[in-house]
């Protein structure tokens, strides 16, 4: 196990004081894990504190999906869990982004019944 | 069980690794969802799966049908053969992407309300008299396992290796997490579906404290701990088949619970002491519990649709 699957796994457990212990002893906030995959990409959706650790720490927001295209913003639209959603866009997630099938996040959140969450991010496109 | 059919899944990180093998995320690439898949490695011969995991496998699968609220959907079963001894067998969850842990560190400070705190207990209850009445038993529950959905949803995670119990099964050494330990399995006395009811009253004071309630460093540690709380039991209700003896803890004289759990109205204490019974037999059930007079009435009286309150936006 790298210092990279360590922070992986952590960020995906929601552990915020692995994830900080693990970028103090200095591992990448950008690398990937054996998987392929950011600290970001996997992270427990519904853990806003560790996503912002991670996006504060310079964590890149839009990083897709190999296989699917999927970005984080699309997990947290389509998991419902808005404020990490919130924290993503704070640090310039693409609302727009499209994942392999075509869909937005917007998309994924209808699909789902995330009302909250597409209300939001259509009075984000309206805004901009 | 699907043997060698298609596996859409793609691991994406290591999310535990317990005795039993490693348990990933992973992808659906056809949904684009995430799993859980907790995979098992099983020794086979000549006739196949040994009938223990085919049974395991086949209850869960008939609990499956009951498609219940508060348990996490078991979506797929793969059996893949790895050499002519060893099969992987691996399920395949429903993935939920907040545990109670982290729900519980979100919440903005002083903490849950009442309702919710008594609409996550209903549906913890509710999914274990579930598993419970289907002769499962959990055997690990803590937060970590209590998974909470971003409606506010409770599911139950990891009761994918429980056994068919008999009414008093033989003790496996590495069972639940010493925090959520009840005293049977720490004195090395025989179990049950009680040791379930423990963990939930441990976890039932921790929505309140918003940290756990024994933090034991050992097991004698733990035990000493709980008897700070609930005292030390009789002699008659000391159980007589372990090696530790009543005599290795002082008498402590134990406060009221409300000294740990501040907030806790008169029959939320009488509910939680009902849960951290010492004698597992007189422990309350899950089912009982839910009948409970804490859990049958409300707070106030605005509580409708208050399901999402614990997301609430700051
Ligand atoms: N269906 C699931 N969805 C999301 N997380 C899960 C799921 N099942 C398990 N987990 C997470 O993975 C962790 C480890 O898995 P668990 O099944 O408890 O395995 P073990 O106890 O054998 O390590 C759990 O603490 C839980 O947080
Ligand atoms: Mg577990």
């Amino acid at each position: 196990m790298t210092l990279v699957d360590d922070l992986a796994s952590a960020a995906a457990t929601g552990n915020t004081a692995g994830v900080e212990d693990l970028l103090r002893r200095g591992a990448d906030v950008n690398g990937v894990n054996k998987y392929g995959r950011t600290p970001l990409q996997v992270m427990m959706m519904g853990s806003t504190p560790v996503a912002r650790l991670l996006l504060a720490r310079g964590s890149r927001p839009n990083v897709a999906d190999s296989s699917t295209g999927t970005t984080p913003l699309h997990d947290a639209a389509r998991e419902g869990f808005l404020d990490t959603l919130r924290v993503l866009l704070e640090f310039k997630a693409d609302p727009g982004a499209r994942d392999h099938f075509n869909s937005r996040p917007v998309d994924l959140a209808r699909q789902s019944g995330h009302d909250d969450v597409v209300e939001f991010l259509k009075l984000l496109e309206e805004a901009n | 069980m699907a043997q060698g059919a298609s596996f859409p899944y793609e691991e994406v990180a290591e999310i535990g690794g317990g005795a039993y093998g490693t348990v990933y995320k992973a992808r659906d690439t056809e949904s684009g969802k995430f799993v859980a898949l907790k995979s098992v490695r099983v020794q086979t011969d000549q006739d196949g799966l040994p009938i223990s995991t085919v049974r395991e496998v086949a209850l869960l699968k008939r609990l499956e049908q009951f498609d219940h609220p508060n348990v996490v959907r078991l979506m797929d079963v793969c059996a893949i053969q790895r050499t002519d001894s060893e099969t992987k067998v691996t399920l395949v969850f429903e993935h939920v992407d907040q545990d109670l842990k982290t729900y519980l560190e979100k919440a903005p400070a002083p903490g849950l309300s009442q309702d919710r705190i008594k609409d996550l207990m209903r549906q913890l209850l509710c999914g274990l008299g579930f598993l419970h009445s289907n002769r499962v038993m959990h055997r690990d529950l803590k937060p970590e396992n209590v998974l909470v959905t971003s409606g506010g949803q409770v599911k139950l995670a990891d009761f994918g290796l429980a056994r068919i119990y008999s009414c008093h099964m033989a003790l496996t050494p590495v069972v639940v997490t010493l925090w959520y330990r009840p005293p049977e399995v720490l004195l090395g006395s025989s179990y049950a579906t009680p040791v379930d009811i423990w963990s939930t009253g441990c976890i039932f004071a921790e929505m309140f404290r918003r940290k756990p309630l024994f933090c034991g460093e050992s097991e004698m540690d733990q035990l000493g701990k709980i008897f700070q709380v609930i005292g030390l039991p009789s002699e008659e209700e000391w159980p007589k088949d372990v090696t530790i003896t009543r005599k290795q803890f002082l008498p402590p004289n134990h406060p009221p619970i409300t000294n740990f759990v501040p907030e806790l109205s008169e029959q939320g204490a009488e509910l939680l002491l009902e849960m951290l019974t010492f004698d597992p037999l007189q422990r309350i059930s899950a089912l009982n519990a839910l009948e409970h007079e804490y859990l049958k009435e409300e707070e106030t009286a605005d509580t409708e649709g208050s399901t999402r309150e614990g997301d609430a936006i700051p």
